[in-house]
């Protein structure tokens, strides 16, 4: 055994004897130095660029040696957005699918009663809106995460034309969502005027802890804070996005990463946002997508979701006329539900 | 395998473009696109210097980092090339780059970016060697040929060098020390000259 090993010994010394004298690079003079253009770019850097610096060649920041915003952008997205965007993304729908199956659904008792809650322009502004920032949300989120998630899937071939026809789509239709905003902004503003009942309504959780509803609205608080968070970064986004949207008229890339930034997070915090409104208006909250399906709500979903709007239009005698049994229905409804409550 | 990289001798350029023209008529770029520039610190002031910059082709590309298609690959010989047929003309690795490389030309609705442009070190792209494709798209491959960079081999005064990084290492030690040596001499004479005189003027 002992010979062998010294056999073994023998061998791998002289392998590696050979390995090395092939390995061996024409003799250099002095020490290693990966690229000589470092310690000039470091000095660059670190000193900052002298002014006034100039070139010939036209273009955006042509005359900078170094762009400062470049590796913070990077940063950013790399290492930031898109793993926090991801853990949002992800995690607001497993959190609302909790409250699904523990919470359940909100029952609605069909009165057979109708109120007309959104007219023909608060429809179609709604789901003008709707449609607009689906799409842009999902190109936006294919152009965020594709490369982690189609890419290893479908690879880059097929992958490319998808990203490019998300982006030709997001650039062109962007504006568009500014146009809807406005619209959605302008005929639901006044009813979204915040009230002190709305901070209680919130407080409460929408009555998903204390078990009796807090008192709405119109609108209640939480419908409120989806409005004016749609309003805030609905506007920080497209505002960021026209910028996006003509890089060559921007005066500087540092403005682009910014804008970059500022439309990143306000479209995560959108989308996430927009889960939690999507499922409250289906499957959350019975009765709730009539009311922007058909413009009427029932009656019932009324007095549970929205009791002093719905007192005020029975002050106003707004409850479409029923014929007798209708009404008889309807009461023992009401009735029932009145009883189940207390 | 070598190391392939850029240098520019800021003591020996002379801001003659010629460096630009050469790599535009090298690889017929598209208009409004530069792959490479001179830049002029201090212009017409004491201390004047001036660099020509182009991809410096980075061993941890951010380009490549923020894609987000993943056009971006690295060669044998170090290089940091893209493919066209993948970019989207997004314009992020113009905002990652340190040194403004990326380029786009206007293409496509409301002057929106057109496919990136940036120096390949004539080194074409993923296209056949030599290709009329690959000439189409990226320029002249001549590395495959054999050749260097058509920018620093066209540089008048050798200051802008392209190649092996350790050769570059060797060649930019040498001109460091001859450099040393003579403005050493130099200023042992200014300050004959400046005793009892200004004394600022000799640093």
């Amino acid at each position: 055994m002992n010979a062998y090993g010294l056999l073994w010994g023998l061998l791998l010394a002289l392998l590696s004897t050979a390995a090395q004298a092939q390995n061996d690079t024409p003799p250099q003079s002095g020490i290693w130095i990966p690229n000589p253009g470092a310690d000039l770019w470091k000095a660059v850097r670190q000193r900052g660029q002298p002014e006034p610096s100039t070139t010939q060649v036209q273009g955006l920041d042509s005359n900078q040696l170094i762009n400062v915003a470049g590796e913070k952008f990077r940063d950013w997205r790399r290492e930031r957005f898109i793993r926090y965007a991801a853990y949002l993304l992800a995690g607001v729908p497993v959190v609302i699918l909790l409250f699904h199956m523990l919470h359940g659904a909100m029952k609605l008792e069909p009165s057979g009663r109708k109120l007309l809650r959104f007219d023909l322009y608060d429809r179609v502004a709604h789901w003008l809106l709707a449609t607009v920032f689906l799409f842009l949300a999902f190109t936006g989120l294919l152009l965020l995460f594709g490369r982690f998630v189609i890419v290893p899937w479908l690879g880059l071939d097929a992958f490319s034309p998808i990203a490019s026809a998300s982006k030709e789509g997001h650039n062109l239709f962007g504006p568009l969502f500014l146009v809807a905003l406005l619209w959605v902004f302008l005929r639901f503003v006044a009813r979204n005027l915040p009230a002190w009942r709305d901070i209680v309504w919130l407080l409460k959780g929408g009555g998903a802890f204390g078990g009796k509803h807090p008192s709405a609205g119109f609108f209640n608080g939480g419908e409120k804070l989806w409005f004016w968070s749609l309003a805030v970064f609905g506007l920080l986004l497209s505002l960021s996005g026209l910028l996006l949207d003509f890089p060559s008229y921007a005066p500087s890339r540092e403005l682009l990463v910014l804008a970059l930034v500022v439309h990143g997070a306000a479209a995560v915090i959108l989308v996430a946002f927009s889960f939690g409104h999507i499922y409250m208006g289906t499957a959350g909250v019975e009765g709730t997508l009539e009311g922007m399906r058909d413009g009427t709500v029932d009656a019932n979903w009324a007095r549970q979701h929205h009791d002093q709007w719905y007192a005020e239009m029975v002050r106003e005698g707004r409850l479409e006329a029923l014929s007798e049994a209708q009404e008889n229905r309807a009461e023992t409804t009401t009735g029932q539900l009145e009883e189940g409550r207390t | 395998m070598a190391r392939l990289k850029f240098y520019c001798d800021a003591e020996r350029c002379i801001e003659c473009n010629g460096c630009i023209t050469a790599c535009k008529n090298e690889n017929d770029v598209p208009w409004g696109v530069n792959r490479r520039r001179v830049v002029t610190i201090k212009d017409g002031e004491q201390g004047e210097r001036s660099l020509s910059v182009a991809c410096m082709h980075c061993s941890d590309a951010p380009c490549a980092a923020v894609c987000p298609v993943d056009c971006f690959y690295t060669t044998e010989d170090g290089l940091v090339l893209h493919d066209k047929d993948i970019c989207i003309g997004c314009g992020y690795c113009f905002y990652a780059c340190p040194f403004g490389a990326p380029q786009f030309p206007q293409d496509g609705a409301f002057a929106s970016r057109g496919k990136m442009d940036k120096c390949t070190f004539c080194a074409g792209g993923p296209e056949e060697n030599g290709s009329s494709a690959e000439y189409k798209k990226y320029g002249r491959n001549r590395l495959a040929e054999g050749k260097l960079p058509l920018c620093a081999e066209m540089c008048a005064t050798k200051a802008l060098l392209a190649g092996d990084a350790n050769v570059l290492a060797d060649i930019y030690r040498e001109r460091v020390i001859y450099r040393a040596s003579s403005s050493l001499r130099r200023g042992v004479d200014l300050q004959k000259q400046n005793l009892g005189g200004n004394p600022g003027a000799g640093s």
